[in-house]
């Protein structure tokens, strides 16, 4: 089975990626990394090593709150949900992230050879 | 984990994670089975997938923010069991800066109570206590007439003041009799102090003039010992000796004057008739507020203008009396002579660079330490990076634990330092004025403590951050632990050696100065057998004799009762007990020798004795007969005197004979005093030279003027028994007799002299213990040093000796190496010796010559002891078996 190319994530986009999956509803985090792997068309893989320590990251700053309930499977596991804070920080991160995009793209895309 | 833990980090916390990171690889490999991988491979690939699951823990809970409690908490439990693992280390270097912090806080408390802390007066800046000096340069005090004059002429003091405090006063407490310090001023004494009394008033305006002056204000302490505290003592009528005064007032705690004044009452003046009449009585001390914004020299050219005037108007008294300084009254309170000139800030001074040096060793000790156990855990951090520890981590790891040395190192610290000022209370308390004022202050332990910790701090940053930049992969590489990677800090820990070595020196010179000077001073001859005499002050109660004769009331019996004590050899009284008190005297001279040149000195103590005060002092005669009730008597129109053998040297030529000489006291030729005895020397004071001295029967002094001069005595009782299992029976003799009379216990005379050399003791066992701790030190400093060397040098010995080096050239190789860090000590500890002279003779002064012996004596000593202290670890290395060296590792 080939995989299609990973990519690396920019410092600071895992963050944004997981509170806009979790914005969709409570969700444990094996779930996330499923979630971000399958919206990405399996372009983006989330390492564990970097999964869990965002999310202690992201509850502790009060972005994200945590409940205990059974999962499918019926075992108990962690459910991740968007505060109010996170939310906030959700629409201000978005906002600033398609800004920064266009911007750029604007420059790599912008007409060539300009220069006299 | 332990309940500790538990109790913070929530086990609850650690298990959540656990079952988090669990769940999430259950479904993986929950996933990979149902894709089709057998069981035991879905879980060896998930594992892979996943890496080090204790890492993502880690990386979990450092994302939870780091300064927790809960990491802190267990930062600090792994230090802990790190220092539990090698307790030698741990608590040498507990030990040591427990001894550091002790010893610094305790000698800073001393001079922030001492120096630091504004006297307990209003506008301090602005009290001085003027020195004045007579013709011959000597200190001179005002008579009462010119401080009168001086009071009115002078335009820039506030307020003068004079007061005298010869006065110890009975004061008759429902407990028996106490002697308290009396200090007599003039009406105008509180107002130089603007100090509120706490209760009634002080002095009003004229209240020193006889038919008013039976008031007393009392010191907070003695309202409080005496009084019980009650508030309605003002008011009230007391019995201060045998005589009623009332008291107006209550002065409120810690106002003290003069400072050494503890257990005072305030009376006022007082006056004997005939001191308040003459001009040549100098005996009224002054202290004065000047005015606001007169500058010190400005009021000193005041008073010599009235000074001056003084001498023109009486010459014979007046001339050349002068102010030589007004001294700034908190200069004044811890001065060591009657100028100023020397003061405690110097002694004090010289300590507190004492105690830095030592806590300079301290800390250089600890950082010794700190880098021979780097060294040796150069592995475990190399593993410890290697496995994923950021070099932050491996830094806030070791800083924890030298946090954890500091913090026991202070507790340590308070510890010796509480003890060290409790075993110097006594000292402190006789040797200086404030003495009694010091407490261990937690400002101070504060400073000093933050001072030690920041220095143990840098001590230990240093190995720490050369440590948690090991380059794991050379430090694992390199097997034997590491026989290159210690050479720099090798260096360092040498130049800290050399640091300890010099400082010691330093430290140990001093000492052994002051010590020697401390000896000679214990063992100044004093011409008696001071084990064998008991002394004690009798105060006797003047209202209680009013018209009768103490001699004949009190003194003779008394003494007839203790000569037939048991045991008891003789008996006297004198006024002035010998190395206690001296300093009254005046100029004489002698009948038909020519004028003394002006400017000489030509003074002689003087003295009233009993008849018995020889034989009990045990002072011989050596010529003419001596003192006798029955020869010397009141009625007799000369008086009679004998002089000590320093007399006869300092007025006699060689061989001529004193017996039958007269002084001109009187004009009139049969009224001249006459020398009918030459008796042997006795010291009057430790310091001093022997002085001449004339001593008088008391018996001479008529009945009426008796009290007056002999209303204080001392004691001295000879025996050749048991001096203490004589005091119950003093006692009950003194109390037979007058039982008004405060009974305090006896010494004997060597208490005496080691009362007056309390400073000298204080100094001399600080700077001693002090520099043997400097030396323990360094010694400790030195053997770990070298011990360490051996440690890393095992292998190279090994090869050495396997070529066929032979034991004594290992040893000698070693030794080479502790010689020469001796020797740059020995000469860098001189070095510094030599520069500091000159605030070193604050506290001791160095005579090449003198102290020769001593001083080659102790370079020697210290050389000796660093050499002995590397031979154990230097014998060691010497009987290493070359096959088992190389074998190691």
């Amino acid at each position: 089975m080939k995989k299609p190319a990973q990519l690396d994530l920019p410092q600071g986009t895992l963050d944004l990626l997981i509170l806009r999956v979790v914005a969709l509803g409570p969700i444990h985090g094996y779930a996330i990394a499923q979630r971000i792997q399958q919206m990405s068309q399996e372009a983006l893989q989330v390492q564990q090593g970097s999964l869990y320590p965002a999310l202690h990251r992201l509850e502790y700053k009060k972005f994200l709150a945590a409940d205990w309930k059974p999962s499918d499977t019926g075992r108990e596991a962690k459910f991740y949900r968007l505060t109010h804070k996170g939310k906030l920080q959700l629409e201000n991160e978005t906002a600033s992230w398609t800004r920064l995009t266009e911007v750029v793209g604007l420059i790599l895309q912008g007409p060539q050879g300009e220069t006299s | 984990m332990n309940w500790f833990q538990r109790l913070f980090t929530g086990k609850r916390m650690e298990e959540k994670l656990d079952s988090e990171l669990r769940f999430h690889l259950e479904q993986q490999v929950a996933e990979k089975v149902h894709a089709g991988m057998t069981e035991d491979e879905a879980r060896r690939t998930t594992r892979l997938e996943f890496g080090g699951l204790e890492q993502i823990k880690e990386d979990c809970r450092e994302s939870r923010g780091t300064l927790g409690v809960a990491s802190v908490l267990q930062d600090l439990r792994f230090a802990l069991r790190q220092l539990s693992n090698s307790p030698g280390f741990a608590i040498t270097a507990i030990v040591t800066l427990s001894l550091g912090i002790g010893a610094s806080s305790a000698i800073f408390n001393v001079i922030d109570a001492v120096l630091l802390q504004p006297l307990p007066y209003a506008d301090q800046d602005r009290l001085v206590s003027p020195v004045m000096i007579g013709r011959t340069g000597d200190t001179l005090p005002s008579s009462y007439l010119s401080y009168l004059d001086e009071r009115a002429q002078q335009r820039s003091f506030d307020a003068l003041a004079g007061y005298s405090m010869f006065g110890r006063v009975n004061l008759e407490g429902p407990s028996g009799p106490v002697a308290l310090s009396a200090v007599k001023s003039t009406d105008n004494l509180f107002d130089v102090f603007g100090v509120k009394p706490l209760l009634g008033r002080t002095y009003l305006p004229g209240e020193d003039q006889p038919g008013k002056d039976n008031v007393v204000v009392l010191s907070n302490e003695v309202w409080k010992s005496s009084f019980a505290g009650q508030t309605d003592v003002v008011g009230k009528d007391v019995q201060l000796d045998g005589t009623p005064y009332t008291v107006i007032g209550v002065m409120p705690a810690g106002f003290r004057f003069p400072l050494e004044a503890h257990e005072a009452v305030y009376t006022p003046l007082h006056l004997n008739p005939s001191w308040a009449k003459a001009r040549g009585m100098h005996w009224m001390q002054t202290v004065g507020r000047l005015k606001p914004g007169v500058t010190n020299e400005q009021a000193r050219t005041d008073l010599n203008r009235v000074m001056t005037n003084l001498a023109r108007a009486y010459p014979e008294q007046e001339t050349g009396h002068t102010v030589a300084r007004l001294l700034p009254l908190d200069v004044a309170v811890n001065s060591l002579d009657r100028f100023g000139k020397r003061t405690l800030a110097g002694p004090l001074g010289t300590l507190a660079l004492a105690v830095l040096a030592l806590l300079a060793i301290a800390c250089v000790n600890v950082a010794g330490l700190l880098m021979a156990r780097g060294v040796k855990r150069e592995r475990e951090m190399a593993l410890r990076s290697a496995v994923g520890a950021s070099r932050g981590r491996l830094m806030r790891q070791l800083v924890n634990e030298s946090l954890v040395l500091c913090f026991a190192g202070l507790l340590g610290g308070i510890l010796v330092g509480w003890t060290v000022l409790k075993a110097m209370n006594v000292f402190l308390v006789n040797a200086m004025s404030r003495g009694g004022d010091i407490h261990l202050n937690f400002a101070v332990v504060a400073v000093a403590a933050a001072l030690s910790l920041l220095a143990s701090m840098l001590a230990s940053l240093f190995p720490a951050i050369r440590l948690s930049g090991a380059d794991p992969n050379r430090a694992l590489r390199a097997g034997s632990a590491g026989a290159g990677t210690g050479r720099s800090q090798h260096r360092l820990r040498s130049a800290f050696v050399i640091t300890q070595v010099a400082l010691s020196l330093v430290l140990l010179v001093i000492s052994g100065l002051l010590l020697k000077n401390l000896q000679g001073l214990l063992h100044t001859n004093l011409g008696i057998d001071a084990g064998k005499i008991l002394t004690t002050r009798l105060d006797l109660s003047k209202g209680h004799y009013t018209g009768r004769d103490p001699i004949a009331s009190f003194y003779n019996p008394l003494l007839e009762k203790i000569v037939h004590l048991p045991g008891v050899q003789g008996a006297g009284v004198i006024d002035m007990l010998p190395v206690r008190s001296w300093g009254d005297g005046y100029g004489i001279h002698i009948t038909g020798q020519p004028p003394y040149p002006p400017n000489v000195d030509m003074g002689a103590e003087t003295r009233y004795v009993s008849a018995g005060y020889f034989d009990a002092m045990g002072i011989q005669l050596t010529r003419g007969r001596l003192l006798s009730p029955s020869l010397d008597k009141s009625e007799n129109a000369a008086g009679t005197m004998v002089v000590n053998q320093a007399f006869q040297q300092k007025f006699f030529p060689a061989g001529a004979d004193p017996v039958g000489a007269h002084i001109d006291d009187d004009p009139k030729p049969e009224l001249k005093s006459g020398i009918v005895g030459v008796v042997s020397n006795v010291r009057q004071a430790l310091r001093e030279p022997q002085m001449a001295e004339m001593d008088w029967l008391m018996d001479e002094i008529t009945p009426k003027d008796r009290m007056q001069s002999l209303n204080s005595m001392a004691l001295i009782v000879r025996s050749n028994g048991d001096l203490n299992a004589l005091v119950p029976a003093l006692r009950n003799a003194v109390h037979e007799i007058d039982p008004t009379v405060p009974f305090k216990t006896p010494e004997t005379m060597n208490d005496v002299v080691s009362d007056s050399l309390t400073l000298d003791r204080l100094e001399g066992w600080l700077f001693g213990i002090f520099a043997a701790l400097a030396l323990l030190l360094a010694v400790v400093g030195l053997y770990g040093l070298v011990n360490h060397e051996v440690e890393l040098r095992i292998r190279e010995i090994g090869i050495r000796m396997a070529l066929g080096s032979t034991r004594t050239q290992v040893t000698k190789l070693l030794l080479g190496k502790v010689a020469l860090l001796m020797l740059s000590g020995l000469a860098i500890g001189w070095a510094l010796t030599l520069a500091l002279r000159k605030v070193l003779s604050a506290v001791v002064e160095m005579h090449a010559s003198h102290d020769f012996l001593l001083l080659a004596g102790v370079t020697a000593g210290l050389a000796l002891v660093g050499i002995l202290a590397s031979l154990i670890p230097a014998r060691r290395a010497a009987s290493v078996e070359p096959v088992q060296a190389l074998r190691t590792e």
